[in-house]
């Protein structure tokens, strides 16, 4: 009797039955090499951003403790950054959750072309970020662009103008080019929220005599809230640490006009050489990007519960 | 050597769920058991241990004379059939049927006879170039057979093989497989919840309920002695029926007393006066009789008539409980009427209220 | 009877009016979104067969009137002779603009990319299967919090690790090198072809997990013989999205390529648009090679990008 007892309980300590041994050599490869390639990093990247690190003068590395941290909080032009990143990822995920649902809303449709849009839909989707910054900065071009050719033809302007030079348009330009790339994906998570909305749900509706405005507002919206949900996560993860577009198409310019986050991260680290500052700067995104993926996560959570 | 022992074991999953506790049971060599309970009951999980797809957490398996514990499926003799079929579907009937003994590196020649021998057994020969998507439910399931066939496992194991059938495919198919372990000679393992083919198959039932064994026995005494309420009410259809009530002892011999129901018990039920007490009456064991002794006599008004062609069911109430008994197709009953029933006084099952446990004697 | 006669009459009419407005709508909100989405990409592909004369006129012409081939045959067949001040002038007096001797770098880059693209698929498919299928099929102790680590890691921005990488990969001595690309691009594309796999398997049948290992498979022989080629569908889709995240990639290869050894298409392509000298035609030329593969995949394999990139969406 405590014999038996005593084995079971030995047989519970035994750490990994064959099974699991075996789902544990599975998961080798993909464990190590994500403890290499992010893991490590990520903490590597703290570790960093305790050090004055310059390769401007690579013998002298002292430890600073939060200094840096401290620093950038003090810093206005970090701060500036942060309003800029901040009303570039606004502007661009509005504009992404609105077209995504209008294309989305077209592909729910059954007509004849339905496949052939949903297949070209994903074109933006699928090219590199650098074909479509160049894409549009030529777009852009004050000289020769197709944007003050259409313009100046259609008579909305009598003379070409500057567009991405012009401090206030830059960031509304850039969110335009962002949210083109973007749209694909975010119409397509709303398409497949929106296919999943029960067919009987319309027809209960309908026998409540819910006009289509009603339906749309009282079935359709409502259902759409997990969809937009992820939408509005992703996204917005993916615009605050957006950097391709800022290289091509202004490099930070004009003047500071376009200096987010992650650009400043790039110049910080790879101009100045201050690799301390660029990894705090860099740790502060992304501990924002957790907290986001949680926070919104969590409250979605509850709200389907 | 097929036999397969267990040995105090118990199945726990890392959520601290128990499934099995201390379960004994020793399966004999080429004999057809069945595990039968409702759903949950750990059936399965038993099944699956015996075939080394679910860890042994305590306790001792094993085959013959071998532990077989930390021994994964593959290096185990046994074959399965499964209720979904499992069958590959990116293989055709023939590699379907086949790639057990490929996997064990059987020789060509060999796997070609056995692979088409099975076929011609189960009648599939002409489909060994489809794959399952292009069967029927019933050829899949011979498919399903042939591949645990042709291993010529030393223990076939079969995982509610029959429920994905239609009812009359179901009862043919019963037949075949009975045929096959006459044929195959080997230790057979059949988990159900459907009592009609536990009844049919097994040389002996294992029926299980809440990861334990209730009783283990031939159909005969599974059926006919129930060693617990929870047997006697599993197997039958209609289920038992079922009175709560007291013994009481009128000149020596024990009686059931249920409101004003008192039944004259067989002398052989043990249980002191007074005790708390479960009556079991099945719907074939009573009889239409206005002239019943008042001690084998149930009283009652029909309620409900329920006509399944060769016979009839006919509802009433008891004590507060509703109460069904058998009539041939042809005896007159119509709602309202008031009837009395004789009970067989040798069929009645008594049942320990508390425990559940029959209180017949012996 | 007789007065649902006109009611039906009238009903009908109305539907009929009903079905036209809609099919109209449904034409409208298709050609906007026929323009939307092709309309930059027509103005990319039509200024890439203009010469530097035609795409500086005023106002621009959207289909070329002299079309021509000689940026894209620049790259091909890069000019070989040194460029100077004068060889610059030389080449299109008109502008200014011009082709440069540095477009010979654009098909090695693009081999480059290839080869990349192609290391990491690879890789993905050898850690991410078995990974999916321990983690969809095997009951284990930290199996949920494996799939919590592994999602986690899908959600570090890349920017975050850029400073520690380069100082890594410097460390390794691997800074111009493919590998330094191969090895970091894996953080970016690994975690997601985890999820991708687990989702699929997880849908596969578990009694097919069972009956493979009764029929004398072990773990290993399980997945190579039952899963692998049933999960096919998710493997491409692993693979065009490895393919297209490597062949993509800028940020990563922006600080750790230096020489035209090791760099990719686009940075290539990002150091013409930083060169106000080198003619936007001839760069739109190479934006128009480095989105070529990206688009035939998108066209043709829609379906299995699709089902990867909406798995987990209802669920979420």
């Amino acid at each position: 009797m405590t014999q038996a007892a005593v084995l079971a309980r030995r047989r519970e300590r035994l750490p990994f039955s064959h099974d699991e041994r075996r789902a544990w050599l599975f998961l080798a490869p993909v464990a190590t090499t994500l403890l290499v390639v992010a893991v490590f990093p990520i903490v590597y990247s703290l570790y960093i951003s305790f050090w004055s690190i310059k390769l401007t003068r690579p013998h002298r590395q002292p430890f600073v403790g939060l200094d840096n941290y401290a620093q950038l909080l003090a810093d206005p032009e970090f701060w500036h950054a942060v309003g800029r990143t901040t009303s570039f990822t606004v502007m661009a995920v509005t504009a992404i959750c609105v077209i995504g649902l209008a294309v989305a809303l077209l592909l729910n449709e059954t007509f004849p072309g339905r496949k052939a849009l949903q297949a070209l839909l994903l074109v933006p989707w699928a090219i590199p970020y650098v074909a479509n910054g160049l894409m549009w900065k030529w777009i852009y071009d004050s000289s020769y662009g197709a944007l003050n050719g259409l313009l100046f033809q259609l008579d909305f302007i009598d003379k070409y103008m500057v567009w991405l030079g012009d401090a206030n348009k830059t960031l509304p330009l850039i969110a335009n080019a962002f949210v083109w790339k973007e749209v694909p994906l975010a119409a397509l998570l709303l398409l497949v929220t929106l296919k999943s909305i029960p067919a009987d749900l319309y027809a209960a509706a309908r026998v409540d005599g819910a006009g289509a405005l009603q339906r749309f507002l009282h079935v359709t919206l409502p259902a759409l809230r997990p969809g937009f949900m992820l939408v509005i996560i992703y996204e917005t993860m993916t615009a605050i640490r957006h950097f391709d577009l800022f290289f091509i198409l202004t490099e930070g310019g004009p003047g500071d006009a376009s200096h987010v986050l992650s650009w400043r991260i790039y110049v910080e680290t790879f101009r100045n050489l201050s690799f301390g500052t660029g990894a705090a700067m860099s740790y502060i995104l992304a501990i924002v990007t957790f907290a986001l993926a949680y926070g919104v996560i969590r409250a979605l959570g509850r709200n389907v519960r | 050597m097929a036999s397969i022992r267990f040995d105090k074991v118990g199945k726990r999953y890392a959520n601290g769920f128990v499934a099995i506790e201390n379960l004994d049971l020793e399966i004999r060599d080429r004999e057809f058991l069945v595990l039968l309970g409702p759903s949950g009951c750990g059936k399965s999980t038993t099944l699956n241990m015996i075939a080394g797809l679910e860890e042994v957490t305590s306790g001792k398996l094993c085959f013959g004379d071998q532990l077989v514990n930390d021994i994964p499926p593959d290096r185990r003799d046994v074959a399965m059939v499964f209720q979904s079929y499992a069958l590959y579907p990116h293989k055709t009937v023939y590699e379907n049927i086949a790639f057990g003994l490929r996997m064990r590196r059987t020789p060509q020649a060999e796997v070609d006879a056995r692979v088409r021998s099975a076929a011609q057994k189960l009648a599939i020969t002409h489909l060994l170039d489809r794959r399952p998507s292009q069967l029927s439910g019933g050829q899949r399931q011979r498919v399903a057979l042939g591949r645990a066939m042709v291993r010529r496992p030393a223990v076939f194991l079969m995982d509610e093989p029959l429920s994905n059938l239609d009812a009359a495919l179901r009862i043919s198919m019963r037949a075949e497989i009975k045929q096959l372990h006459e044929e195959m000679q080997t230790t057979f393992v059949y988990v159900t919840h459907d009592q009609a083919e536990a009844l049919t198959l097994a040389d002996r039932i294992v029926v299980m309920n809440d990861g334990a064994i209730e009783q283990i026995g031939t159909p005969h005494d599974i059926y006919e002695k129930p060693a617990t309420i929870f047997v006697a009410s599993f197997l039958g259809a209609p289920p038992i029926n079922t009175l709560d009530g007291e013994i009481g002892g009128a000149s020596g011999r024990p009686v059931f007393r249920c409101g004003d129901v008192a039944l004259a018990l067989p002398p052989a039920i043990a249980a002191p006066t007074g005790s708390k007490a479960t009556l079991g009456l099945r719907a074939e064991d009573v009889t239409l009789d206005p002239k019943a002794q008042d001690d084998v006599a149930i009283d009652g008004v029909v309620n409900s008539i329920l006509p399944i062609g060769s016979d009839q069911f006919i509802g009433m109430k008891v004590a507060g409980r509703e109460f069904f008994f058998r009539l041939a197709k042809d005896q007159a009953c119509a709602i309202g009427d008031r009837v009395r029933l004789a009970a067989l006084t040798n069929r009645l099952h008594v049942f320990d209220a508390a425990s559940g446990r029959s209180l017949a004697g012996g | 009877m007789s007065a649902a006669g006109p009611a039906g009459a009238t009903g009908h009419v109305a539907g009929e009016r009903h079905r036209r407005l809609r099919i109209a709508a449904l034409w409208i909100a298709s050609l906007i979104f026929v323009g939307y989405v092709t309309a930059p990409l027509v103005w990319l592909v039509s200024s890439s067969f203009q010469s530097e004369r035609e795409i500086t006129s005023k106002p621009p012409h959207w289909i070329p009137h002299e079309p021509t081939v000689q940026n894209f045959a620049a790259i091909f067949a890069a000019p070989k002779k040194d460029v100077t001040y004068e060889t610059r002038r030389a080449a299109d007096p008109a502008s200014g603009g011009f082709i440069p001797s540095t477009a010979a770098n654009l098909l090695p880059a693009m081999a480059n990319s290839l080869i990349v693209a192609i290391s990491v698929v690879i890789l993905n498919l050898l850690v991410a299967i078995p990974a999916a299928y321990a983690l969809a099929k095997i009951r284990f102790r930290g199996r949920d919090a494996s799939i919590y680590a592994i999602l986690t890691t899908r959600v570090i921005p890349d920017i975050a690790l850029v400073v520690p990488f380069f100082l890594f990969i410097r460390n390794l001595g691997l800074l111009d090198t493919l590998a330094s690309l191969i090895i970091t691009y894996l953080a970016v594309t690994v975690p997601f072809s985890v999820f991708i796999l687990t989702n699929y398997f997880e849908g596969l049948p578990d009694e097919l997990d069972k009956a493979a290992r009764v029929d004398g498979c072990s773990r290993l022989q399980t997945l190579l013989h039952v899963y692998v080629p049933l999960s096919l569908p998710a493997i491409v889709a692993v693979i065009l999205f490895a393919f297209l995240a490597s062949w993509n990639e800028f940020l990563l290869a922006l600080m750790f390529t230096q020489t035209p050894n090791s760099q990719t298409l686009p940075i290539i392509v990002a150091s013409f648009t930083s060169d106000f000298t080198i003619s936007f035609s001839f760069i739109n030329a190479a934006g128009v090679l480095a989105i070529i593969p990206p688009v035939l995949i998108a066209l043709l394999f829609e379906r299995y990008l699709v089902s990867g990139l909406t798995a987990g969406a209802v669920k979420g």
